[in-house]
């Protein structure tokens, strides 16, 4: 399709560092659009190591941190604006007191938004929400179409830490890209039209997940698997609890919890409570090969979150061949089909997550298989990367 | 014993937490002289010529005089254990400015007991006893009770440090008993409570307060460790049984509590507050009908030993000492830690008490108040621990 195309579309995307290995996300969009023709600028507000291999042109936003960079950018910036993009400088200091900023807002903003505007961009993306704030209108500005993911935290949580964060966004033209329907129904809710919203999920890689090299694994001792940062958010205290039922009913298990955060002390010291500390391992952050491991050696997957946009690490549980309890927070309730990829259960209810874990573990083989063949070929079929790509390409064609 | 105790009271800032000057103030009045060092958070002063107030200022300058004067005063007079000093310091690896700018001060003055309030600094101290300072520690909250237990490391310090300390304060049983997980000897324990300045409720009256729906309220800042997020499932369970209550956070809330409010449906029903004066603590505690305590660690809560001395009924969890001196049904009520069903139920049952059974035990509440809370219990018991090392 844009092979046939002479001319080059361009997307800026805008994110706060440079995507990592890890990142398969951001990796795998930038890529499939290079891949059929689309060129990828990346603006950035930090550089990062390994992301050379991505191919594309970094742009690293000027620091305004300290007295000392805020005066040197300042000046440039103001020089630029003068010498360099006078015309987009001027359509940004009105666009922006027609949406009612004050004087010295409106400087600030054209100081730092300054390193946008020599672009000549098709589309400009913000990776998440909370990115657009103050840069509401650099994408009209520069005469490009605004594109603004939601990617679960910004979309749920940043509105309650800063009251009103999105009011001026959700007022402009935007194409809208959310992980899963609840995000999308969200979002409807601020008064943003459906077409306006498009529902592109996550993917991960399927050779790399695939459970063609699954060990069996004895079926009395429960290893249960958690991928997860140690964030409130993920309902890991809540997980606690349930397996402290278990405990109380002699059920044997093992709790791993791949991933490190804020919250180690506070689940730590809960794990000691339950008196469950002994069957639970925190091994912090791991590389990919020893996470592929982990998902090889467990026979239950849990993401008892209490808010999730999608949830990139059931996808790779599911494709591993494991059984998942999930969570109904919002994108979970996409993620697995109750009952017949997995499971969902309501959250902030231990004891119904303990009773599941059961049952699901009490389960005959005929139908653990039933589930998790189920489970594998929907993940290779709906959330690949190449649909993934697809999926992308659409919405800059739109 | 006739010499006046020399006594450093040292929680590394000053002035300290409301518990801990309540402590200094009280000791100075008992023929002992207290010294206060580390770091100035604002000018303090303290009407007992006992206190001597040896902190520095934070800034670099301060500090870089203040370093001066001790370094210059030990040089002149005291050279050998400044050599001493500096000796132990550079086998410790342990001999730049900043904690130079610590120990030189407490090295001059040689207070004869050397105090120390959190327990995460102890290895800093050890060294005073080389110069015939005895080294106390208070066993106090989460540097006993979870950290080490989320930190190895932290307990390996414990465990090669505690064996070494003179004498201890635990703020709790409870908290005795799991210092000496980390090689504590309970013989050199002293369980010395929380004394509240009684004063301060002479005027609390024991009236009920006339509230349509049941009043709750909880006091203290939004640490995951004090439990709000079970307090906020329970009033879940009570709302979806159509039971009408307020729940009164003082504190302020988290996001993740914020969160969780919206999430539940409990905004109407939740009322947060952020930071207020003591007094008005009191007057908000006073007009609820139950202070609820849902923390799942504590040494022995000050704010619940307030709410009983202020005639009020009190519910707390069963976390750390709390029930040392929370008697279930008794003079107050108690639940399991991180029990969410118990607690909800507990909540209707205290709502359905007669106002008779109420009153005996708000009675009973500040008799134990009275008992073995008071200052007065509080600087005698740390005294006789001074006295007897």
């Amino acid at each position: 399709m844009t092979k046939s195309n002479t001319y080059t579309q361009t997307v800026g995307l805008v994110l706060s560092a440079a995507p990592g290995y890890s990142e398969t996300f951001f990796r795998n969009k930038i890529r499939g659009l290079q891949a059929n023709g689309i060129k990828v600028i990346l603006f950035v507000d930090y550089p990062s190591n390994d992301s050379n291999d991505l191919n594309c042109n970094i742009v690293v936003a000027p620091k305004f941190d300290g007295f000392i960079n805020q005066f040197l950018n300042s000046i440039i910036a103001i020089l630029k604006a003068v010498f360099m993009t006078p015309k987009a400088s001027l359509i940004h200091l009105k666009l922006d007191k027609a949406d009612g900023l004050s004087f010295k807002q409106r400087i600030i903003n054209l100081t730092r938004n300054q390193y946008f505007l020599n672009h000549d961009l098709d589309w400009l993306h913000f990776g998440y929400g909370m990115l657009a704030s103050n840069r509401e209108n650099v994408a009209q500005t520069i005469k490009a179409k605004m594109g603004v993911s939601f990617r679960g935290y910004d979309l749920y949580l940043s509105p309650l830490k800063h009251i009103n964060c999105y009011m001026r966004l959700f007022s402009k033209t935007i194409q809208y890209h959310v992980l899963s329907h609840k995000m999308k129904e969200k979002l409807m809710t601020q008064h943003i039209s459906e077409d306006d919203i498009k529902v592109i999920t996550p993917a991960i890689n399927t050779s790399t997940f695939s459970n063609s090299q699954r060990k069996e694994i004895p079926n009395d001792t429960l290893q249960i698997l958690c991928v997860s940062r140690l964030h409130w958010v993920k309902g890991i205290h809540y997980l606690l609890e349930a397996l402290a039922f278990l405990k109380r009913d002699n059920i044997d298990f093992k709790l791993t919890i791949i991933g490190d955060g804020e919250e180690k002390e506070r689940l730590i010291f809960a794990a000691h409570q339950y008196q469950i500390l002994d069957q639970v391992t925190f091994t912090g952050k791991l590389p990919q090969s020893q996470v592929i491991d982990y998902y090889k050696s467990s026979n239950l997957y849990v993401q008892y979150s209490i808010q999730e946009g999608f949830g990139n690490a059931v996808l790779e549980a599911q494709a591993m061949g494991l059984l998942c309890v999930v969570s109904d927070a919002d994108g979970l309730q996409q993620n697995i089909l109750h009952d017949k990829t997995g499971w969902i259960v309501p959250k902030r209810n231990p004891k119904a997550l303990a009773e599941k874990i059961v049952e699901v573990h009490r389960l005959s083989s005929e139908k653990k298989h039933a589930i998790t063949e189920a489970a594998v070929h929907r993940v290779n079929t709906d959330f690949s990367l190449e649909v993934q790509n697809k999926l992308f390409l659409e919405f800059y064609k739109g | 014993m006739n010499k006046t105790l020399k006594i450093a009271i040292y929680s590394g800032e000053i002035p300290s937490t409301t518990f801990i000057e309540r402590l200094i103030k009280g000791l100075s009045e008992k023929n002992c002289q207290i010294i206060l060092f580390g770091g100035l958070k604002k000018r303090t002063a303290y009407a007992s010529k006992n206190i001597l107030v040896k902190g520095y200022k934070r800034n670099k300058i301060s500090k870089g005089i203040y370093l001066l004067y001790y370094t210059l005063l030990l040089t002149l007079f005291k050279h050998k254990d400044k050599k001493q000093l500096d000796n132990i310091l550079k086998a410790q690896s342990k001999n730049d400015l900043y904690d130079k700018v610590k120990y030189y001060p407490v090295l001059w003055h040689k207070p004869d007991v050397f105090h120390i309030q959190w327990a995460k600094g102890v290895n800093e101290w050890l060294w005073v006893q080389s110069f015939g300072i005895k080294l106390v520690l208070s066993l106090r909250g989460a540097h006993i009770n979870y950290s080490p237990i989320a930190n190895q490391d932290l307990a390996n310090t414990y465990k090669a440090s505690f064996p070494k300390v003179d004498a201890f304060h635990a703020v709790s049983k409870a908290i005795a008993k799991e210092a000496t997980k980390y090689g504590a000897d309970i013989n050199k324990i002293d369980v010395v409570y929380s004394g509240l300045d009684l004063d301060l409720f002479k005027n609390a009256n024991d009236n009920l307060p006339e509230n349509e729906v049941l009043q709750v309220i909880s006091v203290g800042r939004p640490h995951w460790k004090k439990g709000y997020a079970y307090a906020l499932d329970a009033f879940k369970l009570l709302l979806d049984q159509n039971f009408q209550f307020k729940y009164t956070i003082v504190g302020g809330v988290n996001l993740e509590l914020q969160y969780q409010i919206e999430e539940l449906g409990l905004k109407p029903y939740v009322n947060v507050i952020n930071h207020v004066s003591f007094d008005e603590v009191q007057r908000l505690i006073k007009s609820s009908d139950l202070l609820l305590l849902p923390s799942t660690e504590e040494g022995i809560a000050n704010v619940v030993l307030e709410a009983m001395a202020n005639g009020k009924l009190v519910l707390t969890t069963n976390c750390g000492g709390m029930e040392e001196t929370v008697i279930d049904g008794e003079n107050g009520f108690v639940i399991p830690i991180r029990n969410t069903t118990e607690m909800a139920s507990k909540i209707i049952k205290v709502s359905n008490l007669s106002n008779q059974e109420k009153q005996q035990i708000i009675t009973n509440a500040r008799e134990i108040i009275h008992k073995q809370h008071t200052n007065d219990l509080m600087v005698e018991g740390m005294l006789q621990l001074y006295q007897s090392i």
